[in-house]
């Protein structure tokens, strides 16, 4: 510790600091120096002050992080089914930020965001891809990684049928595990064609 | 006025006064006295000493590039002081307040263009300071600790340009923070997506979440990196400006030749001529080229291709190639904490206040330029310089729509029919040219050395040494291409229609070497394609090996002066710069996206 005061005095070397110690009063002594009431109550002083200034700053980060959020909604209504013609629907990209795919099966749905870092990605019809312009990341049909950085699938959001007869898409509810996304939330089946 | 004679004079009525003289306490006469005082008795020019070496402010010496980037800073605090006079930080507002200052506002656009401008010089000039410094070896002691406090400087330089660029809500800003947030989701332990994690870090605790004010980027993000670019950075950006300043004239300049001079005028006068020299070059820059103002943000839309400012496009390209957590967390880190190592892992006392001479050494038919002294300080650091400046390259001039490579000749097409495939080769494998790449940087120790002599002759130790080294360049080889000739394709059936790597790769357009090879394979058949494969795996292993030869002598030199800890700090980085290049051509010329793969712990190499 370099606050300790010059006016306490420390062994120059760390030696045995009981040699040449001539009675227990010296050492008494000795002890009392390093340790005694005085030493207490200045490191105690200066801990406290350490403690309370590293804890309110520390504590600021917590402040960092918001308790509200204002922030959209995640799930929207996309209208019926029968919309949706076969394959990719960049339908809801621009507003939701969405692809809904439908297959002969069924629909499921896409969260348009690169699961490298974020970016929205664009889809190829002519090769079969999803591609990112930020880093080049490619994504065949079924959101999976065939070429670029991206080290994870595209997400898929919950997919269900409202009430009304319309797809109801959460963006909150993400899935991406192969065997996991096809089934559940994650695809609606619908062969009516 | 004493004398009636002569007739009544303002300045001389007006120097007599008590005012005056309470202002300005000295006189303005050019003698040597208050060429002295007009330093000390000034609180602005009293940061510079009174008196400096006549060489120390040559301008071949220091180019004056410490100054003019002090200089532009200024000049970007009263602009954007002035800016800050039109614009709010909410994103309703921002982007019309930013087209209102650039078309509506009397001199909004000049004051536009030249923060816009002054930033970008300022990223220029503060690198360009920061390899005077080293190739001058003014970071040596006494001077390191101020080298430390420029690598911060440099840093917050980045980090004020990147919170600024947010602020006008284009397109370009908000996918650059976009990017850069992301890249905080995937730091190690802390992000939501990186490595490590710890398992209560969700996406609304994360260290992105902090950054940003939320989950998605808003009005809190925008408020965020306000406060940051206008009063948070630059009032650290001072205060470790003051420190470096103080320290430059404390800790005694690097170079003390020749007479001394008076500093005024010596070098007030040069520091006047160079910001003045600045000021025109901005102005006119600024009324000749608008700063670029792309599309409002859009949440949904990402502009294609999407590219961050010239001075991030190599990071950008460095996340081409590696995870997110590597190239965007671990990399930079390691970047500047490499930097800031310089002067505490350089023990070499030569090289300091003086441009090293260079001399011509030929390498067999070549013939190049090295620096006479410090030649692997300088060689380096201006490699490991040159690499970002060659990805900055890549990015700005051969990347296209979709992140795609084009030459700078070809022009773009957003209907180019591009099918990329990069494939993973086996862990095992991976992992062993890994290992073999780090085993590379295994010095023969002088010890050591005595200690085989002894033993076994005085001629076995460089025999092994050179056999480690060609056994390592062979396994690097080996491990390279023998799985991507006999692996099969983890992908297939579901990613991929290909059964083994080799022909998923080689009927691929984004994998050269493969490709060469699988034609090779098909047209001349397997006996002639195995023999050119494996005279290739002979032919690489062995200069792989020759250059680990090559290097060897110096590794043990650096091994025996620097000692165990600085020589472990030293090749780490050198293998890690060296090991990024090579990745790079790994992903270019064979189409291999992850050396080792473990996809569980987001660990990808």
């Amino acid at each position: 510790m370099d606050d300790t005061p010059p006016v306490l005095s420390a062994p120059d070397q760390p030696t045995n600091p009981f040699e040449g110690l001539k009675s227990p009063n010296d050492m008494w002594k000795l002890l009392e120096e390093r340790f005694g009431r005085r030493q207490f109550l200045l490191k105690s002083g200066w801990a406290f002050f350490w403690v309370f200034l590293g804890g309110w700053l520390l504590s600021n980060l917590r402040y960092l992080f918001p308790n509200v959020l204002y922030e959209p909604t995640l799930s929207f209504k996309a209208g019926k089914p029968a919309d949706f013609p076969l394959g990719i629907s960049e339908k809801w990209k621009k507003a939701q930020r969405t692809w809904i795919v439908r297959t002969d099966k069924g629909f499921y749905c896409f969260w348009a965001r690169c699961t490298h870092l974020g970016c929205t990605p664009n889809w190829f019809d002519a090769e079969n891809r999803f591609k990112c312009p930020c880093h080049g990341s490619n994504f065949n049909r079924d959101g999976d990684v065939v070429a670029g950085p991206a080290p994870k699938p595209l997400w898929r959001c919950a997919i269900t049928m409202a009430d009304d007869g319309q797809l109801l898409i959460d963006k909150g509810r993400l899935e991406n595990r192969p065997g996991a996304r096809e089934k559940g939330e994650f695809f609606l089946p619908y062969e009516s064609a | 006025m004493a004398d009636p004679a002569q007739p009544f004079s303002l300045k001389p009525y007006l120097k007599k006064t008590k005012i005056w003289k309470s202002i300005f306490r000295h006189d303005f006469s050019d003698t040597p006295r208050t060429r002295l005082l007009r330093i000390f008795g000034n609180v602005f020019l009293h940061l510079q000493p009174v008196r400096v070496a006549k060489d120390a402010i040559r301008v071949t010496y220091t180019w004056g590039l410490g100054g003019i980037s002090f200089f532009v800073f200024l000049v970007l605090c009263v602009t954007g002081i002035l800016l800050m006079f039109y614009y709010r930080p909410a994103s309703m507002l921002a982007f019309q307040d930013i087209k209102d200052l650039s078309f509506a506002v009397t001199l909004g656009p000049l004051l536009r263009n030249m923060h816009r401008w002054a930033a970008h010089l300022m990223v220029v000039v503060v690198i360009a300071h920061m390899v005077r410094v080293f190739l001058t070896g003014a970071y040596k002691p006494p001077r390191e600790y101020n080298w430390v406090i420029g690598v911060i400087l440099l840093v917050m330089t980045l980090f004020l340009s990147y919170t600024g660029y947010l602020l006008p809500w284009d397109q370009l800003a908000l996918w650059a923070v976009t990017v850069g947030a992301q890249m905080a989701a995937n730091a190690p332990i802390l992000g939501n997506e990186g490595p490590f994690r710890l398992p209560f870090i969700t996406t609304a605790n994360d260290a992105r979440f902090s950054l940003i004010g939320g989950t998605v980027i808003g009005d809190a993000t925008l408020i965020r990196f306000y406060v940051l670019h206008c009063v948070a950075v630059p009032f650290l950006f001072c205060i470790f400006l003051c420190v470096h300043l103080w320290r430059v004239r404390k800790d005694s300049f690097s170079k003390q030749t020749g007479e001394k001079v008076d500093v005024w005028p010596h070098l007030v006068s040069r520091e006047f001529l160079a910001a003045l020299l600045v000021l025109i070059i901005l102005f006119v820059w600024s009324l000749l080229m608008n700063a670029p103002l792309e599309a409002e943000a859009n949440l949904n839309v990402t502009p294609n291709p999407s590219k961050a400012p010239w001075y991030f496009v190599g990071l950008q390209e460095l996340l081409v190639y590696f995870d997110p957590w590597l190239a965007g967390v671990v990399l930079p880190t390691l970047i500047v904490v490499g930097l800031m190592a310089i002067p505490y892992v350089d023990t070499n006392p030569k090289g300091v206040g003086y441009w090293t001479k260079m001399r011509r050494k030929s390498f067999g038919p070549f013939s190049i330029w090295v620096p006479q002294e410090r030649p692997f300080a300088v060689s380096v650091f201006m490699l490991g310089t040159i690499l970002w400046f060659v990805l900055i390259f890549i990015g700005t001039y051969c990347r296209g729509p979709n992140w795609e490579w084009y030459w700078p000749w070809e022009p773009w097409s957003y209907r180019r029919l591009t099918k990329l495939t990069l494939k993973n080769i086996p862990n095992l494998w991976g992992g062993l040219l890994v290992m073999s790449y780090v085993a590379m940087g295994t010095p023969l120790p002088a010890k050591a050395k005595e200690l085989i002599a002894a033993k076994a002759g005085p001629k076995t130790p460089g025999r092994l040494f050179a056999l480690l080294h060609l056994g390592l360049g062979m396994m690097m080889s080996v491990c390279l291409f023998v799985p991507l000739l006999i692996s099969k394709d983890a992908d297939y059936p579901l990613r991929s229609r290909y059964t083994t790597l080799f022909e998923a790769l080689g009927r691929s357009i984004n994998a050269p070497v493969m490709s060469n090879l699988y034609h090779l394979f098909q047209q001349a058949g397997p006996a002639v394609g195995s023999a050119v494969v494996g005279v290739m795996i002979l032919v690489v292993g062995l200069i792989l090996g020759r250059i680990g030869i090559a290097f060897g002598k110096m590794k043990n030199r650096m091994f025996d002066e620097l000692g165990l800890v600085k020589y472990a700090i030293v090749i780490s980085l050198l293998l890690m710069m060296m090991g990024v290049l090579g990745k790079i051509m790994l992903r270019l010329l064979f189409g291999i996206k992850y050396l080792i793969s473990l996809p569980m712990f987001n660990f990808n190499i």
